[in-house]
C-alpha cells in the first residue's frame, strides 16, 4: 500500500475508421444529453439554497457572553474586528458605570474564514448560515454594537423557497425542496 | 495634414492618436501582444513575433498580479497569512497552504494527530479535482469546446460543495492550523463522498468519449507543443506539466508526506511530452484522487473520533472546548495562537498542488512575525515553458499549448 509511478502511453495516431467511430459516439452522446437533458438552474432568488448549520455564514456576537479579552480582533487576518469601549453600569457597585470592551466588525473587511468564531474562548460569537445579504450602502457593512448582536433580516427567504442542495450519484447537484421554512 | 498618415509599424487616426495593430521588427517578422485583457488567460501577457501566421519567439510577461504575498507574510504573525496565502490560488486552498503550515509545525516542533492528517488529504484531493476540473475548464473554452467548459465547471461544483460541507467555506477554507485542521466530518458526509466519487467516475467516461477522444481535440493537441523529457528537465518544469514529459516527479511519492506513504494509488507518467499527454495526466489525476477519497473516507469512518490537533494543543483545552471538539467536531483555537512566538530556526514546506509542486521556506527569529517568508509556487515554475513550447506553431495553436500548460497568474505572479 504505497504510491507507485504508473508509466503510460497514449494510443497512437488513429486510422479514418477510430475517427468516424468517435465521432459517433460524441453526436450520441449529445444525442443523450439533448433528449434527456440534466439541469440543475437554481432560480434565485425564488429558490434559495440552505445551507448546513456549519456554514461560515454571517458573524454575529451575543454580548452576555463576552468577556472583552479581544482574542478575536488580535486574531483577524483582515482586521475587520475591532474593539470599542463602552460604559456600563457596573453590577458590583449600584449607580456607578464602568468601561467594558465589546467587539465590532466592519464587513467590507471581514473574509469569513471564523478564525474569531473559533478563538473566541466563551462561545460568544457564531455563524449564522446565510451570507447573502445586501446593502445599500457601504455605511451600513460598519456593524456598531447593537447590531452586531442582533441576526441581519434574511430578505432572500422572505420571498424564496428553500432547497437543499444535494450530491446525487447519477445526476449530480440536484435541489430537494425543504419544508420548514425555519 | 489630412487623412491617414502612416507611422512606423501603424497609423494615426482621427483623433492623431497613434494605433499600433502591430510591430514590424524584422523581415517579415512582426510583434503580436496576447492580452493581458485575453479572454480567459487572466491576468498576463504573452508577446509573440511571428513570420507570417508561424510563432517565432515568444515571451510570457508576467507580474500584473503581483500582490507582495512574501512581504506580507512578514507583518501578520503566524497562523494570520494562512487566509493570505490561500489568495495564491483559491480553488486548491488546501494544497497550497498545507505546506506553510507543515513549515511551522516544524518550527514549533507540533505534529497534526493521524486523524488530522487523513482529513488534510482529504481536503487536499478535493481540491485537487476541483483545480483539475477548473482547468480543464478553462482549456476547453480555449479550444473552443463549450460543452466541455459547462461540464467541467459544473462538476467542479460537486465538489466544492463537499469541501463546502467539510470546512464550512466554498473556497477559501483556510482549514490546515499548525497542528491540526479545524473541523472533523460532519454526519453523513462519507455517503455524500462516495456519492461524488461515483458520479464523477461516470463522468469521467463522458468526457473520454466526448473530449479525450474527440477527433476534433485530437488533432489540435496531438503533437503540439511538445516538450521533450530532457528540456522539461533543463527548465525545471514541476506537476502535470513534467509528468505529462515523462519525469516522474511528484512530491507524494519522492518526500510523501501526511499520509499519502499509507494511501494505494498511481502518479500517472506519460512520455509524449505534448499537449493531449498533459491533458490525459490531468485527467488521471483525477481517477487516482478519486481513489484516494474513497480510501480516505473509509479509514474516517471506520475509526474512533479523536482529538484532530495535536496533544500539545489538546492539553491546553479548557473543558468548553473540549466538548465543542466532542459535540460538534470543530477544534477551537486558543487565544495565544495570535500573536505566538515560534522558536527560532528555518524549515522547508514541500507539497504537490494541483499544478506542481510548492515550496515555502519559513524563517524564525524567534519573534512574533515570520522574518522570512519564502514562496516558490509551481506556475511560477511552469511559466518558462511558453517560451520554448511556443516557437514553431501556429498562432492558433497558442490558445491549446497556453490550456495545457494549465497556468494560473495569480499563483505565479503571487
Amino acid at each position: 500500500m504505497a504510491p507507485r509511478v504508473g508509466l503510460r502511453s497514449l494510443e497512437k495516431r488513429r486510422t479514418l475508421i477510430d475517427g468516424v467511430r468517435s465521432n459517433i459516439h460524441v453526436l450520441m452522446l449529445g444525442v443523450k444529453y439533448f433528449v434527456n437533458p440534466r439541469r440543475m438552474t437554481l432560480v434565485y432568488p425564488r429558490e434559495y439554497p440552505k445551507l448546513s448549520e456549519g456554514y461560515r455564514g454571517f458573524i454575529i456576537l451575543k454580548k452576555e457572553k463576552c468577556i472583552s479579552c479581544a482574542a478575536c480582533a488580535r486574531i483577524c487576518p483582515s482586521a475587520a474586528m475591532k474593539m470599542i469601549r463602552v460604559q456600563e453600569p457596573d453590577p458590583k457597585h449600584p449607580g456607578k458605570a464602568k468601561m467594558k470592551q465589546y467587539p465590532v466588525i466592519n464587513y467590507q473587511r471581514c473574509i469569513f474564514c471564523g478564525y474569531c468564531v473559533d478563538v473566541c474562548p466563551t462561545e460568544a460569537l457564531y455563524h449564522v448560515n446565510y451570507h447573502d445579504i445586501v446593502y445599500d450602502n457601504l455605511a451600513d457593512m460598519f456593524w456598531d454594537l447593537e447590531t452586531f448582536q442582533r441576526e441581519p433580516e434574511y430578505k432572500t427567504a422572505a420571498e424564496g423557497r428553500p432547497v437543499r442542495i444535494v450530491i446525487h450519484e447519477e445526476l449530480g447537484l440536484v435541489k430537494v425542496p425543504v419544508e420548514d421554512k425555519a | 495634414m489630412s487623412g491617414e498618415v502612416r507611422v512606423y509599424g501603424g497609423w494615426r487616426d482621427d483623433l492623431g492618436l497613434r494605433v499600433i495593430p502591430s510591430k514590424r521588427i524584422g523581415k517579415d517578422v512582426y510583434e503580436v501582444f496576447i492580452g493581458p485583457q485575453h479572454p480567459g488567460s487572466g491576468h498576463m501577457r504573452i508577446i509573440i513575433r511571428v513570420d507570417g501566421d508561424v510563432i517565432v519567439e515568444a515571451d510570457p510577461d508576467i507580474g500584473y498580479v503581483h500582490r507582495t504575498m512574501e512581504k506580507l507574510g512578514e507583518i501578520r504573525g503566524w497562523i494570520k497569512p494562512i487566509p493570505l496565502f490561500e489568495r495564491m490560488a483559491i480553488h486548491d486552498a488546501c494544497n497550497i497552504t498545507l505546506p506553510y503550515v507543515r513549515a511551522v509545525e516544524k518550527l514549533m516542533g507540533v505534529e497534526a494527530p493521524l486523524r488530522a492528517k487523513y482529513l488534510r488529504v482529504l481536503l487536499c484531493e478535493i481540491n485537487r479535482i476541483a483545480s483539475h476540473l477548473y482547468g480543464f475548464a478553462i482549456f476547453s473554452i480555449f479550444l473552443g469546446h463549450s460543452t466541455m467548459y459547462m461540464w467541467a465547471m459544473g462538476d467542479r461544483e460537486v465538489f466544492i460543495q463537499l469541501a463546502e460541507e467539510l470546512t464550512g467555506a466554498r473556497l477559501t477554507h483556510s482549514y490546515p492550523i499548525p497542528g491540526g485542521v479545524r473541523r472533523d466530518i460532519p454526519q453523513g458526509f462519507p455517503d455524500m463522498a462516495r456519492r461524488a466519487v461515483r458520479y464523477m467516475r461516470k463522468r469521467l467516461e463522458e468526457y473520454r468519449k466526448m473530449f479525450l477522444e474527440n477527433p476534433v481535440i485530437r488533432s489540435r493537441l496531438e503533437g503540439v507543443g511538445v516538450i521533450p523529457k530532457n528540456l522539461a528537465a533543463e527548465l525545471g518544469l514541476v506537476g502535470p506539466n513534467a509528468r505529462g514529459s515523462g519525469i516522474a516527479y511528484d512530491v507524494r511519492i519522492i518526500e510523501p508526506y501526511e499520509v499519502y506513504d499509507e494511501l494505494d494509488f498511481e502518479v500517472p507518467v506519460y512520455t509524449e511530452g505534448d499537449a493531449l499527454a498533459r491533458t490525459y495526466v490531468r485527467v488521471e489525476e483525477i481517477a487516482q484522487s478519486l481513489r484516494i477519497i474513497e480510501q480516505v473516507v473509509d479509514w474516517l469512518e471506520k475509526k474512533p473520533r479523536e482529538p484532530i490537533v495535536d496533544e500539545s494543543i489538546y492539553k491546553k483545552y479548557p473543558p468548553l472546548h473540549k466538548k465543542i471538539l466532542e459535540s460538534q467536531g470543530r477544534a477551537k483555537l486558543l487565544p495565544w495562537m495570535a500573536t505566538m512566538k515560534v522558536p527560532a530556526g528555518a524549515a522547508i514546506g514541500r507539497g504537490e498542488t494541483g499544478r506542481g509542486e510548492i515550496i515555502y521556506y519559513v524563517e524564525s527569529d524567534g519573534g512574533v512575525n515570520p522574518y522570512r517568508v519564502r514562496i516558490v509556487t509551481p506556475s511560477a515554475r511552469n511559466v518558462i515553458a511558453f517560451k520554448y513550447a511556443l516557437p514553431g506553431h501556429r498562432v492558433m495553436d497558442l490558445p491549446a499549448i497556453y490550456g495545457s500548460l494549465d497556468y494560473f497568474p495569480p499563483e505565479a505572479d503571487r
